[in-house]
């Protein structure tokens, strides 16, 4: 007891080298509580973010590693118009295909998919938008593609598959409106997301099961052709205009979305010309469409087919990530080609929402360690110069009788005291300030991965709030936009819980020993007639 | 009958072929004071440090009540049976006067019938510190107060051995004779009181004087 005694004695009478060590363990555990409070932070948002995390995840073709093969044997061969880019869309997987792959799925996965067919608009209903005008070169545009080849546009990148007997991926034939069909409300759901935008104002919802064409419209397109519920409406193939479809309007849907914020997932159509039923009903219309067996001219006089085609998305939905990853593995178990492949851009997001938090996280890991560093080598260093100060005294606490080990236990105990008032003192100041100096970090440093996703935008030739287009004037998608679009995790609401105390105790009882080593060795190298008598 | 024996006690440092004692053939009885004189070099504080065990004889053998102090640990010794005297005092300057005796008191391990503060201003004021003095850090004392001090703090845990290095030599003649009758009257109370001295009126003061001889020996 008396050891500690002496050592708070010792403390107070020496208040100015002890506090000149308390200031530098202040520092480093300031430096330390707001760097662990960082990192934690990043840990509790990657945690928060996961557990509320939808995973979806969709098969795709693998372009990219298409695309490798591809240069790889063309390189190894001198005809360079092997380059086969037809081949390099590949093909999507049928519905049958991407059900077999569902066998892959955990307990609490699920699965949903639409299919996306494009019908023109016939007799006196007009596309929401058009104006007696458009309304009559709509229809020498939709007579033209009748006659002529279909006009092709490139879809939304978003799409995550598309099904076509034709082989042609990219080619999708563009009608007045886009009718989707959904393989369950669920399925719909999800892809509308549930915030409330899209609501049913008149009528009911089509029936989930039934394959009877029954639609829901938009206000807006009901309005503009004075449809109600009950009406039928006749839309036609964009390639084959007498191949007709009645579709029942079983309700009608607002969408509060004004069109200026369209949904990236529909950016090509105007909203309003949306048109959703079930997937059993629109399949029932390509089912029709390829038993029509109807063929078209196109301008060479070659004859093809005008069977309608859908774009088929089919996702799957995890309950973990975990179950993604297993998932993942599983399929290709299941017979899945190496072509194909496994992504999720929800788990894409979450990782680029982070990407901040964790650049900043990983900073400060590292600003922590080198404040440890320093801070370690100067605590020694002052320390060994202290004990050379009080090597006197060493020799007298010996001399009069006191064990080595005691003397030790009592300069321990006075770093440890200064160490550990220095640190409360410390990790109080760190607390309070993590939240704000992390918010403000991760600010600059979201500025910063922005400002760097905005120069490679403006180095593509776009303007920072502009979105990319085509050549034709047609958005080009959301491949450039889903940077813009990115939403970061951009503040912290508490930073320092009980792990990073105890991680600043453990920093505390490292830099005691630490700055205690050079006493403990010092001292028991010390012997008391040597020191007494040199100091006489 | 002898409290401290010494048998054939030399000694030598580590880097020095020469015996600074050498043969040592001693005797200390409890009460009386003994001085032990001789020219510088002779190894008088040597001897002093051997007594303390603050230095390990290279030979022979040192009896506390006829049991071989090689067989106490060292730290025990100094602060249990022998109370040292420094010639610089040694006396830590963070503390009081009543610190330093109490802290003495505290490493001797000993139990105390009193609390210890109230022993160490007594024995303070035996050794002529008043009380307001006895609370001053020590550097705020004059050296003859700083020597009763360290003679207090030799005392603090009732030693049979008290060990003394030259503990007139910063004094004047007054105070001298202060601490001489401290010592006598130590040895009146039992103790036996070593003194390491050069001057002859201490010596004199003395039961008994040992001279040491200066030995060209080698190890």
């Amino acid at each position: 007891m008396y050891i500690f005694k002496n050592a708070i004695k010792s403390i107070t009478r020496n208040k100015l080298r002890n506090i000149l060590i308390g200031i530098i363990v202040l520092i480093i555990s300031i430096s330390a509580c707001v760097s662990l409070s960082i990192r934690e932070a990043a840990e509790a948002a990657k945690e928060d973010t996961l557990s509320n995390l939808q995973v979806t995840g969709t098969i795709s073709y693998d372009r990219q590693k298409a695309m490798d093969k591809m240069k790889k044997s063309s390189s190894s061969s001198s005809d360079k118009s092997k380059f086969d880019f037809e081949k390099l869309q590949g093909s999507s997987l049928s519905l049958s295909e991407y059900k077999k792959y569902t066998k892959a799925l955990k307990s609490g996965d699920s699965y949903y998919y639409s299919g996306a067919v494009s019908l023109n608009a016939t007799g006196k209903i007009l596309p929401y938008g058009t104006s007696e005008d458009d309304s009559s070169s709509s229809k020498s545009s939709s007579e033209s593609k009748n006659s002529n080849d279909n006009m092709t546009q490139p879809p939304a990148f978003g799409n995550s598959g598309q099904q076509s007997d034709d082989r042609q991926p990219f080619q999708v034939n563009r009608g007045d409106f886009s009718i989707t069909g959904y393989s369950s409300y669920k399925a719909m759901l999800s892809m509308f997301g549930d915030d409330g935008s899209y609501k049913i104002t008149k009528g009911k919802m089509f029936d989930e099961t039934s394959d009877a064409l029954e639609c829901i419209i938009s206000s807006e397109l009901a309005t503009y052709n004075n449809l109600k519920v009950g009406d039928t409406i006749k839309l036609s193939n964009p390639k084959y205009e007498s191949e007709t479809y009645k579709l029942k309007i079983v309700g009608i849907y607002k969408n509060s979305q004004s069109s200026s914020e369209e949904d990236n997932r529909f950016r090509m159509n105007d909203p309003a010309n949306n048109i959703y039923m079930n997937y059993n009903a629109s399949s029932k219309i390509i089912s029709k469409s390829a038993k029509a067996n109807n063929k078209t001219t196109d301008s060479d006089g070659n004859k093809t087919s005008a069977k309608l085609t859908e774009n088929l998305a089919f996702t799957y939905t995890f309950k973990t990530v975990d179950n993604y990853n297993s998932f993942e593995k599983q399929v290709y178990k299941l017979g899945l080609s190496k072509d194909y492949k496994v992504s999720s851009s929800d788990l894409q997001q979450y990782e680029n929402s982070l990407t901040p938090l964790k650049t900043l996280s990983q900073t400060a890991v590292w600003f922590f360690l080198i404040v440890l560093a320093v801070g370690g080598i100067i605590l020694i260093t002052l320390n060994i110069f202290n004990l050379r100060e009080r090597k006197y005294e060493v020799g007298v606490l010996t001399a009069i009788g006191m064990k080595k080990a005691k003397v030790a236990l009592q300069f321990v105990s006075e770093i440890f005291i200064v160490t550990f008032i220095a640190l409360i003192i410390g990790t109080s100041v760190g607390a309070a300030v993590s939240v704000p100096v992390t918010n403000t970090l991760l600010q600059n440093q979201i500025q910063s991965s922005q400002s760097s996703s905005d120069n490679a935008r403006e180095n593509f030739g776009f303007k920072n709030d502009d979105k990319p287009d085509m050549p034709n004037g047609e958005p080009m998608g959301d491949m450039f936009t889903q940077s813009k679009a990115q939403n970061y995790v951009d503040n912290v609401n508490s930073a320092t819980n009980l792990a990073v105390i105890i991680e600043l105790v453990l920093v505390g009882l490292f830099l005691t020993i630490l700055a205690s080593l050079a006493a403990l060795i010092s001292i028991m190298r010390y012997e008391p007639l040597k020191i007494l008598s040199n100091r006489s | 009958m002898s409290i401290l024996t010494l048998d054939n006690i030399s000694y030598h440092y580590d880097r020095s072929k020469t015996k600074v004692l050498d043969n040592l053939n001693m005797e200390f009885e409890a009460g009386k004071i003994y001085t032990i004189v001789g020219k510088s070099g002779a190894g008088k504080t040597t001897l002093l440090s051997v007594l303390s065990s603050l230095a390990k004889p290279t030979g022979g053998k040192i009896f506390l009540n006829e049991k071989d102090i090689t067989k106490i640990d060292r730290y025990k010794f100094r602060s249990k049976y022998v109370g040292v005297i420094f010639q610089s005092f040694n006396l830590l300057t963070h503390l009081t006067a009543l610190e330093n005796v109490v802290l003495s008191m505290d490493i001797s391990g000993k139990k105390f019938d009193r609390p210890k503060k109230e022993i160490a201003l007594e024995l303070l004021y035996k050794v002529g510190l008043s009380s307001d003095e006895a609370k001053r850090r020590v550097l705020k004392l004059s050296g003859g107060q700083q020597q009763r001090v360290a003679i207090a703090r030799a005392l603090s845990y009732d030693p049979d051995i008290i060990l003394a290095d030259e503990p007139t030599g910063n004094l004047d003649g007054e105070t001298q004779d202060e601490i001489i009758g401290i010592f006598r009257m130590l040895a009146n109370e039992g103790k036996c009181v070593i003194i390491v001295t050069h001057s002859p009126d201490v010596a004199s003061s003395s039961d008994i004087t040992y001279e040491l001889q200066k030995t060209a020996k080698t190890a």
